[in-house]
Parts: structure tokens; C-alpha cells; sequence
């Protein structure tokens, strides 16, 4: 993995190659269209790296040993698609409680139910925020090509580690079966985050204590630490609590934590919203379909530019504000009835339009679909 | 290069027409290019329509899909209505002149190539897609035949490496003798 | 079964092997769970394993509870999640002695799919199932081994749904190592759930507890001392041939070793891929 070899492979792939290079050396998960390639590689690839794989009897077992090999230091991951990513939700909620990393891979496809298993949609935003319930912190990113399938599984195991907490890959099936040409660079060892793992005095520690930036170190299993972990409201030693002032410190925190570092976290592009009339919000494929759309409004003279958040949750307000700046309006485009749009409206309330552009038919909104959105939208 | 060139393959499920595309894909890679390559995951083993789609690019694709098409290969009627409101004025079709009776019709340039013929007198009808592969790359100017040549060699299983080579020699032909 | 070279209780003091800081514990008067978990505790220490290797893995409901007091590297997790979760660490951690502790509800009901995969996997742990008959944590409603027409807060005319039977489930699904004991007998107990700690792969054994201030109550069993003496009753240790008619079950359980067997383990099992490398049409 050490050499750059240019080569042709399938968003999936590269997500499984992402994540053994990444470090995962664990992945339990459950046969589902259209992710199932990202366990078939990681059945062949992880036992070469003395890693385990193993098929569960179920969506929610998988998400459970995932959480469980994570438990015992392993970097870890899934991979679903809509009906097996609803079945995860609890657990989800329980790693973000215990604060224990783990990477999920979301490959949507068309929803709601079991929907159009082969074929794209983008209806998973607010699943993927809210699917799991009570107020919880979550890390959410989309590629939006083969290459950035590979980059962001990686980074969603640093941020992972770093933050102890569940990150979402949330990309769609037309990415998860594209194949393009990409060079993959493995990241260097000493580039990848590693868990902060307690160490020391033995009295001192506390599994869930305050520290600077409000991530605590983990106790290890073996370590000598035989600390309690539980997804009851707990105390800084991880006993249960229904203190009041201690369980809103303790959820507090949880959310603060993310809070806090949402600058490290966020990721976007931007394409010509210096002078942009309008700006175009989309992400994953259909960010494929904008770049394309802006280029062509371009050369006809029509101030077009595009936003491609990288990271969905927490989005990155700060910087679609200031993108969206000289801006008449905005067109917000996915794959499903309005979820991303609701965010954008939120943040943009009172510095004009927000206009949508939907499919939820399993298509993908094509570049010239965009094109005349936009000539519409900013006659 | 300024513009992407997308490139369609497609028939009926069976034909051999996502390997066709993977193989030129690999040729296409070989020579320094970019390619995304796409299909439809629908069940389509056999008789349904079946295609795969190749954008081709100097570095990323912006849009790795097929939205206007450059270069079109059609080996069966079922496959017409798919691509017929897609193809740019200037491309190049090739469609089987035995199975596409009604091909689409437009400013672009049509070839109707005897391909599953010529696949049968070659002694097998599974490698019109090779026939069609290599037809549609001496027509459109895709990558060097010897390039696309070692391309289909490697990609061969044994049973089918001297058909293969016939096939592609036979598109190669009956693309030059319509130029 | 064997009777292993009893430690005597006096050498052993569960307090050793406890959180005393999480103390005192939250379970009823009478309730079975404490004795289950001094059998518990009391195998461990007879076969010395440390408690930093040792990982409790608990789901929910009042058996889920048990972890927070032992003084080992303890989870509790989700609903009839345990074993699932439980294979995940352990096939991560193959150097850690993984001990699920679970219940009728909790395995039987809601995790019923992860303990017949759990048997058939041969993954190495032990899982404990302590059965109470009843979901307590919840305020008493039928459980998946609640006998016939006793009362429930679910089942006000009394319980119509047959039993499930832990111990014949888990030998079908394949279990290496099937046992059941009651808590009324803590060192024949101590010594099954030794002989489960011990055995390399799955081994599975189901504790029939009391819930004495829940499930005893409603169905006026009679007190803690009762309802325990009625265990013996209940079940049918390899010395007793008889059948002993009872009220608390129609049919006495046998108890003991109940099935064993000599597979491998989960990871000798394992085998190379034999598919070709990445790529390829």
C-alpha cells in the first residue's frame, strides 16, 4: 500500500482500502445493497492484515461488535445502506453515549423502506444526524468521488479516534459502484490519530473526566483500569447518575466536544462564489453534476458558483455564509425531497432566496437539470 | 482537453458489454487518461436492457456520468430507447444492422456494422462485443490499437484469446472499409 | 458432573473482586441475582483469572445491572445486544476472558437471534442467562420462560404462551458447552459456571433466579426462603431420578453439564481467501 499505483476501482473499494489503511483492523457487518462490496473487500483484505472480519446474523449485531472490538482498542467499521442503517440507530446512540469510536459507512440508496435498492438517493441526511434518539453528538461526511471515498474514510477514523465518536460516511450508490481512474496515497503512519488511551496513576483517572479539550482517554481492557461503561446517564467514574446537574453536565459535554472543534472538522470546496450571483449548494454525486452545471452557466456569462460541504454534520456554517456572501440567492440541489435545504434555509434565514431542486425518483439530477434551475432561479 | 468524452456501450444483458467497457477503460487508463466508469445494477442477466457508460477525462471528471453522448454502441433494439434524447449531433453510433432495426435517427454519424454476424462467421457470437469494442474505437479515434490489442489479451481468458484477436482485427476492418 | 476440589468460602471474600464504591446495590430482598453472581466471582477467583483481563459484558434489565459491581473491565449495553457485542471484543481481544451476563428477556426475547449465532459460532466466552422468569427492571412482565398461567402484569388471566427452554435451544443451535444450575446451591453453581469459564468456545449456561418482590409476589410463591427451597422442587439435579410434581413448573428441569461438545473454536476455524487479488471483470 506503500506505492501509488493508478488504477481503476469502485467507490466501494476504495472505501474498504480507505478504511484498512486508515487502520481498521475490524469490521463486522451484514449483506445489504448496494454496500455489500465494502464487506466483500474487507473479507479478503483485513486477514492479510491480521485483521478480523466477520458477517453478523443481523444489521444490529454487526453495529454491536463493531462497538464491542472498538471496546477492546481495534479501529473498527460497517457498512449499510438505509434499511440497515435505521437497525443501527440504537447502537449508534449507544457508542456516542460511551463515547467509543467506530466508522459507519452509509451507501444510500433510494428511500423510504426498502425504496429502490440499486438505485441512488441522498434521503439519509437527517437520519444520519438524527436517526438515533436523545441529544447526541455525531461526525457526518460525504465524498463525492472514488478518490474522496478513499481521503474521508480515512479521516473518518482520525476524527473518529480523535473525538471519540461515531462517524458517518454517508455516500450514495451511484459513487458506490462508479469505478474511476485514482491514485490512492496511503496516509503516513504518524498522519493517522490514534486513541488517547489512559495511562498512569490508577487513582487519578476518570474514565469520563473534564479535560481541556473534552475528550477523556479511554480505558483500555488489560490496561489495569477496570473502568465501567455503560449507555445509562453516567458520572465522570462511568457510574449511572440521575443527578441533575451532573447528567446535563455529562450530555453537555458530549455535544460541546464537537462544538469545539467543528473547525478541525469541517471540509468543503468552493467553486466561483467570489463573484457569485448565485450559489449552488449540493454535495456527493450530485456536486459532481453542479461543477459541471456552473462551468457550462459559466461560459454563458451567468455568475454561477458552487458549495460542496465535505462534512454534512456539523456543517460548516461559518464558511457557506461567508461563500454565500455577495450572493442574491442560493439553490440548494439533492437527491430527496429538502433535508439539507432545511440547514441551509436555518443559516441563511433573511439573507435571501433559498431555492430547491429535488429528485426522488432514483436518478440523478443531471448537470443540465442544474443549469436551468439556476437560469430560473437568477434570471 | 476541454470537454469530457462520454461513451456508451450497451444491448441486452449477456453480451459482454460491461467487460467491453472495463477492457477500454483499462487501455484508455494505460494511455494516461482518466475514466469513470458506470453501469446499471439492475438484475439484467438476460434479454433487459444492459449498458455501461465511460467518461473520459484529463484528470477528475467533473460529472462522471453519462449525460450527452459522444460515442454509442447499440448491439441490440432494446437498448435504443435508453440513449436515443442523449446523443450529441457529432457522435459517432454503431449499431448491430442485424438485431437494431429501428436505430435512432439524427445528424450524428450512424454505422450499421453487420457485428453479430461477423461475431458468428468468427465461429462465436459472444464476441461481438469485442467486435463492437474495437469497431467503435477505430471509428472514434479512442486509443491505439495496440494499446486496446494488450488490453483484450490480458483481460482474455485462455478459451477466448485467438477469437478475441479475430474480433478485434474484424471491428478494426469493418470500421475502415465505412470511413 | 465433576465435583472440582472446593476452595472453601471462607478463603474466598467477594469483596476482593467488587466495587464497593457502587455499593449499596440496587437489588430486591431475596432476589436470586446476588448468589448468582457470587457464583460468579467465586469461579473466577478459583481459577485465578485477574480481574484486568476479565471483561463483563451485561444488556439490560436487572441481570444487566450486575456488571457495575464487579471490579473488571465491565459494559453494559444495549438491549439483547451483549452477545453480540461480546463477540466483537473477543475476537478483537483473544487475550481477555469474556463473560456475557444476560436473562430471560434480555437473550431470550429481544437477543434471541444473537444467542442461537452465538451457540453456532463457537466465538470464546461464557454466558451466563440468569432466568427469573419474569421482566423485573420493567415491573413484572412475562418473559419468554414465564411458566404456565402464572400472573403477570401482561398477562392479568394468567400466562397462555408455552416456555421456551434455554439449555434445549442453545444445544440445537449448536452450544460446545450447555448447563443449567440454581441459585439455591452457590458452590455446585460455582463449580458449572467453572467448568463454562474453562471450556474454549461458547459455553452457555442458564441460572434459574428468584424474583421474589416482582414476579413472587404477584403469584404469592411465598418468601425469599420459599420460593428458593422450591427450586429444589423445580429441578432435577442428576441425583434426583424421580419426577417431583410441583406447582412452580409442570416439569422438573434437569440441571448439571447437559451437553458438551469438542468442536473448535471460532478462530481455528478461520481459513485464508483463496480469491484473486483486487480487479478483474
Amino acid at each position: 500500500m506503500s506505492q501509488v499505483q493508478r488504477q481503476n476501482i469502485q467507490g466501494n473499494q476504495a472505501c474498504a482500502l480507505g478504511a484498512i489503511a486508515a487502520g481498521c483492523r475490524f469490521y463486522a457487518g451484514y449483506p445489504i445493497t448496494p454496500s455489500s462490496e465494502v464487506a466483500e473487500v474487507m473479507a479478503r483484505e483485513l486477514p492479510k492484515v491480521d485483521g478480523m472480519f466477520i458477517q453478523m446474523e443481523d444489521e444490529i449485531a454487526s453495529m454491536g461488535a463493531v462497538i464491542g472490538a472498538s471496546f477492546g482498542g481495534a479501529k473498527a467499521m460497517t457498512a449499510t445502506s438505509g434499511p440497515g442503517f435505521s437497525l443501527k440507530q440504537e447502537n449508534l446512540g449507544y457508542a456516542a453515549m460511551t463515547e467509543t469510536p467506530c466508522v459507519v459507512i452509509n451507501v444510500m440508496r433510494g428511500g423510504p423502506s426498502t425504496g429502490m435498492p440499486t438505485r441512488p438517493g441522498q434521503g439519509d441526511v437527517m437520519q444520519a444526524r438524527w436517526g438515533t434518539h436523545g441529544d447526541h453528538p455525531i461526525i457526518v461526511l460525504a465524498p463525492a468521488s472514488v478518490s474522496e471515498v478513499y481521503s474521508e474514510t480515512i479521516r473518518a477514523f482520525n476524527l473518529s479516534e480523535r473525538f471519540r465518536v461515531p462517524v458517518i460516511v454517508l455516500f450514495d450508490e451511484t459513487i458506490g459502484h462508479l469505478l474511476e481512474t485514482v491514485e490512492l496515497l496511503a496516509p503516513a503512519p504518524e498522519s493517522l490519530d490514534e486513541r488517547k488511551w489512559a495511562n498512569g496513576d490508577d487513582n487519578a483517572y476518570l474514565p469520563y473526566g473534564e479535560t481541556e479539550d473534552l475528550v477523556p482517554a479511554m480505558a483500555r481492557p488489560g490496561d489495569g483500569f477496570r473502568a465501567h461503561t455503560t449507555g445509562l446517564t453516567h458520572d465522570e467514574r462511568g457510574f449511572p447518575t440521575q443527578d441533575p446537574a451532573i447528567a446535563s453536565r455529562a450530555v453537555a459535554r458530549l455535544l460541546e466536544k464537537i462544538e469545539l472543534h467543528s473547525d478541525q472538522i469541517a471540509s468543503y470546496q468552493t467553486l466561483h462564489c467570489d463573484d457569485a450571483d448565485i450559489v449552488i449548494v449540493a454535495f456527493g454525486i450530485v456536486a459532481r453534476a453542479a461543477q459541471r452545471a456552473v462551468k457550462t452557466l459559466r461560459a454563458e456569462g451567468i455568475r454561477a458558483g458552487l458549495f460542496r460541504p465535505r462534512t454534512l454534520w456539523p456543517f460548516p456554517e461559518q464558511a457557506l455564509l461567508e461563500a454565500a456572501n455577495g450572493a442574491k440567492s442560493l439553490l440548494v440541489v439533492e437527491m430527496n425531497a429538502g433535508q439539507l435545504a432545511l440547514e441551509i434555509e436555518r443559516l441563511c434565514a433573511g439573507r435571501g432566496a433559498v431555492h430547491r431542486l429535488n429528485r426522488i425518483d432514483g436518478e440523478v439530477i443531471a448537470p443540465a437539470e442544474i443549469a436551468d434551475a439556476v437560469r430560473q432561479a437568477a434570471p | 482537453m476541454d470537454r469530457e468524452l462520454e461513451i456508451r456501450l450497451s444491448g441486452s444483458g449477456g453480451q459482454g458489454l460491461i467487460l467491453a467497457a472495463g477492457i477500454l477503460a483499462e487501455a484508455l487508463t494505460t494511455e494516461g487518461r482518466n475514466v469513470a466508469q458506470s453501469q446499471s445494477y439492475e438484475p439484467t442477466s438476460r434479454g433487459g436492457l444492459s449498458r455501461s457508460d465511460l467518461v473520459v477525462s484529463d484528470g477528475e471528471a467533473d460529472y462522471p456520468l453519462v449525460s450527452e453522448i459522444d460515442c454509442l454502441v447499440i448491439l441490440d433494439q432494446v437498448a435504443v430507447a435508453a440513449s436515443r434524447d442523449m446523443i450529441r449531433p457529432e457522435a459517432i453510433v454503431v449499431t448491430d444492422a442485424k438485431t437494431v432495426t429501428e436505430p435512432p435517427a439524427g445528424s450524428f454519424r450512424l454505422a450499421e456494422l453487420p457485428l453479430s454476424e461477423t461475431a458468428i462467421t468468427l465461429g462465436n457470437r459472444r464476441i461481438a462485443n469485442i467486435v463492437a469494442l474495437s469497431a467503435l474505437t477505430a471509428m472514434g479515434g479512442l486509443c491505439d490499437r495496440d494499446v486496446l490489442k494488450q488490453t483484450v489479451l490480458r483481460r482474455s481468458p485462455k478459451t477466448y484469446v485467438d477469437l478475441n484477436m479475430d474480433a478485434l482485427h474484424a471491428g478494426w476492418e469493418l470500421a475502415e472499409r465505412c470511413v | 458432573m465433576n465435583i472440582a476440589p472446593h476452595i472453601s468460602a471462607e478463603q474466598f471474600d467477594i469483596r476482593d473482586f467488587m466495587r464497593l464504591e457502587a455499593f449499596p446495590h440496587f437489588l430486591c430482598p431475596g432476589c436470586g441475582h446476588g448468589m448468582a453472581l457470587r457464583a460468579l466471582m467465586w469461579a473466577l477467583y478459583e481459577n485465578n483469572i485477574s480481574m484486568d483481563d476479565l471483561a463483563v459484558v451485561t444488556g439490560i434489565g436487572c441481570s444487566g445491572r450486575l456488571g457495575a459491581y464487579i471490579d473488571a473491565n465491565t459494559f453494559h449495553v444495549t438491549h439483547g445486544r451483549p452477545l453480540a457485542f461480546a463477540t466483537g471484543l473477543a475476537l478483537a481481544r483473544p487475550d481477555l476472558h469474556v463473560v456475557v451476563i444476560t436473562s430471560d428477556g434480555d437473550c431470550l426475547a429481544i437477543g434471541g437471534n444473537h444467542l442461537i449465532h452465538s451457540c453456532r459460532r463457537n466465538v470464546n466466552m461464557t454466558c451466563l442467562m440468569l432466568n427469573n422468569e419474569v421482566y423485573g427492571m420493567t415491573g413484572g412482565q412475562v418473559s419468554p420462560t414465564t411458566s404456565a398461567t402464572r400472573y403477570t402484569t401482561t398477562t392479568p388471566g394468567g400466562n397462555h404462551e408455552p416456555v421456551f427452554d434455554a439449555c434445549k435451544l442453545a444445544e440445537a443451535a449448536g452450544a460446545s458447552f450447555v448447563g443449567r444450575e440454581v441459585t439455591m446451591q452457590v458452590p455446585t453453581l460455582k463449580d458449572l459456571v467453572s467448568e463454562a469459564l474453562l471450556h474454549d468456545g461458547f459455553s452457555f449456561v442458564e441460572i434459574i433466579s428468584d424474583c421474589t418482590e416482582i414476579f413472587g409476589r404477584k403469584n404469592q410463591l411465598g418468601d425469599s426462603a420459599e420460593m428458593i427451597l422450591s427450586q429444589k422442587a423445580a429441578t432435577r439435579p442428576d441425583s434426583y431420578g424421580s419426577k417431583v410434581d410441583t406447582p412452580f413448573r409442570p416439569n422438573p428441569l434437569p440441571t448439571g453439564v447437559l451437553a458438551r461438545a469438542n468442536r473448535p473454536e471460532y478462530r481455528a476455524n478461520l481459513v485464508p481467501a483463496k480469491q484473486k487479488e483486487l480487479g478483474g471483470g
